[in-house]
């Protein structure tokens, strides 16, 4: 058992009147690129733009982002 | 595949083609035994300016296609990008420059290696920069595409 940062920003952008990635990555001023790697979980964002990304979604960091542990796929 | 992945493929294609032409011309002076320092200059010079020329028509025709992208600032993973990329080149720059200095240092040793080019010692050190400067850009170009590809 591994601990992982995982994200719920897929979900929160199809709450949020379908958000496209583009206009999520407008609005955090990154590119989509790094949206589409912050919701695969490819790459880990600063503090900086993860608050930003629950203040678009006006929620509390801890439901976009959970640090859980998940199971090693062997 | 974004504007940055396509930039630095671009380079990567540009370095690799004019440098592997430079390296397989002065095979080719060596060959036919007309290697020498104006040769060697000429040659420098055309892959100089062929590098800066087409790495010029190059991105200017992919910000032309990809032109929102290309207005876009580098962010946050874009820079950690370019810093790992940079960080990798920095380990083979650093030996080339050890080895340039090796060279500068112990003369002797060039031309016992290289007994039949007839070139002064100047020349072998300014190859070996050259060299390993290619291969450090090289490295950083292709952790950059990597890191654009795998993320971390």
């Amino acid at each position: 058992m591994t601990k992982v940062i995982t994200n719920n920003i897929r979900r929160l952008r199809f709450d949020y009147d379908e958000m496209t990635q583009k206009a999520l990555a407008e609005a955090i001023k990154v590119s989509r690129q790094t949206v589409v790697a912050i919701e695969k979980g490819k790459y880990s964002p600063s503090l900086e733009v993860a608050f930003k990304i629950a203040d678009v979604f006006n929620t509390s960091l801890d439901r976009v982002f959970q640090y859980q542990e998940i199971e090693n796929k062997e | 595949m974004s504007y940055k992945e396509r930039s630095i493929w671009a380079s990567l294609a540009v370095l690799t083609y004019i440098w592997f032409q430079y390296f397989s011309g002065m095979n080719n002076l060596y060959d036919s035994q007309a290697l020498n320092i104006d040769t060697i200059n000429e040659l420098l010079f055309d892959a100089v300016v062929m590098t800066i020329v087409l790495e010029i028509l190059l991105q200017i025709t992919i910000a032309i296609i990809d032109h929102k992208d290309a207005d876009f600032d580098d962010d946050e993973r874009d820079k950690l990008i370019t810093l790992h990329g940079c960080n990798n080149a920095y380990y083979v720059l650093v030996l080339g420059a050890h080895i340039a200095v090796f060279y500068t240092v112990f003369p002797t040793l060039s031309s016992r290696l290289l007994p039949y080019i007839d070139l002064p010692n100047g020349y072998f050190v300014m190859h070996v920069i050259i060299v390993f400067a290619l291969l450090s850009e090289i490295i950083r170009l292709i952790t950059q595409i990597r890191y654009y590809r795998r993320g971390f």
